[in-house]
């Protein structure tokens, strides 16, 4: 066993239900490294095997909603297995779009009213539910509340999305001209 | 190393890409420029360095509306309106579906070595499981003489695999429609048997709620 695996094996763990990988802090203390540049040397590292893995497939990527360092698929191979966890459910993907544009409004939570008013359906019960169901939101029933989990970090592309929306808006603008 | 030239190449090239980004077919945030310019880099030497510098020029000139238009895209990034302007545009699902599309990507973590699955499947499997008992043919004797118990000419195996085989296509389907046409009930008994045997290997599986057969 040397540090790459064990590094590979930390950052292929999967910690709960949302989260994948480890923090910066439980790599430094599992490979034991320490002294004035130990985050150097885990960068170093870090960007070693990431490049080892490169032709795999496999990128390695940090999650700042939870702050975990963590392996992820590569776009190319994440769309020819079809990962959209939404396709089909439009519904579902609507809810958690609004509930993710609230949320980024407010720090990573929101009020249910809001999303409901956004959303514009009376009830979005059933889609909450089963949007934490999936593990992406967590409900707070006393308070009326919406968290986001940390599992979007680690699923949604936020630089796709917002290439996507600019795209969107760019190409509703030239209509409008 | 060679004296190729391929600046008109790449000058068509450029032209191509400037076309197809003016009529909105292709993105410049969506196209790798490090091709051209790696190989206006490789090709490049004293002998064809005057025919270059168009082609060098035109692919800057690119370069540069690749920032400019990045440029435009983080100034969208400094507020959440980006988000809001698109909800005010009232987007059906289905296009608030497809705008998420190609932003999934699927985190990889080893479930089958992890210490939790470990820790899972050591509360799930270490318990004492009844003997399975193996099916097998009864082989038969030749004993002479008649006899009254007859054996199949078909092994059991053999006989589940053909109704297997000739129900593949009709999968999945509702438990009932298994059975759809058939009269003789000794025949629904024996499906039914070859059924639970198929459920009991995996090859088949059954949804209770929905009373699905599937593969």
């Amino acid at each position: 066993m040397n540090e790459i695996s064990i590094l590979m094996q930390l950052l292929g763990r999967r910690v709960s239900l949302y989260e994948f990988g480890a923090t910066e802090d439980e790599l430094l203390r599992y490979l034991n490294i320490k002294g004035k540049n130990k985050e150097g040397y885990l960068k170093k590292l870090i960007i070693d095997l990431s490049s080892y893995i490169k032709p795999l497939g496999y990128h390695i990527k940090f999650n700042p909603l939870n702050s975990y360092w963590y392996l992820s698929i590569n776009s190319e191979i994440s769309d020819m297995f079809k990962t959209n966890p939404f396709e089909g459910h439009p519904s579902l993907a609507a809810t958690l779009f609004c509930t993710l544009t609230c949320c980024l409004k407010n720090r990573g939570y929101t009020q249910i009213q809001e999303i409901i008013k956004l959303r514009k359906k009376k009830n979005l019960s059933e889609d909450l539910k089963e949007l934490s169901k999936k593990g992406y939101i967590l409900i707070d029933y006393e308070n009326n509340e919406i968290r986001l989990t940390p599992l979007i970090g680690y699923q949604l592309d936020l630089n796709q999305l917002i290439l996507n929306l600019s795209l969107k808006k760019s190409e509703m603008d030239s209509k409008i001209i | 190393m060679g004296y190729e030239d391929i600046s008109q190449e790449l000058t068509r090239y450029i032209d191509t890409i400037k076309e197809d980004v003016v009529t909105g077919k292709i993105s410049l945030l969506e196209l790798e420029l490090n091709p051209i310019f790696k190989q206006l880099k490789e090709s490049l030497n004293i002998y064809n360095i005057f025919n270059y510098s168009q082609t060098y020029e035109k692919a800057c000139i690119l370069l540069s509306q690749k920032f400019e238009e990045l440029k435009n895209l983080l100034n969208h990034l400094d507020n959440d309106e980006i988000f809001m302007q698109f909800l005010k545009s009232k987007p059906s699902d289905v296009e608030i579906e497809q705008i998420l599309g190609n932003c999934w990507r699927k985190a990889f973590h080893l479930e089958s070595i992890s210490p939790e699955f470990m820790f899972w499947s050591n509360q799930r499997f270490s318990k004492d499981h009844p003997f399975i008992e193996k099916i097998e043919h009864v082989e038969k004797e030749q004993i002479g003489g008649s006899f009254l118990l007859e054996i199949p000419r078909q092994k059991f195996t053999e006989k589940m695999m053909d109704f297997y085989n000739s129900i593949k296509n009709k999968l999945p389907c509702k438990f009932d429609e298994l059975f759809d046409g058939i009269q003789d009930q000794v025949k629904v008994y024996e499906f039914f048997v070859y059924i639970l045997h198929l459920l009991q290997v995996g090859l088949l599986k059954y949804q209770k709620t929905t009373t699905i057969i599937y593969e």
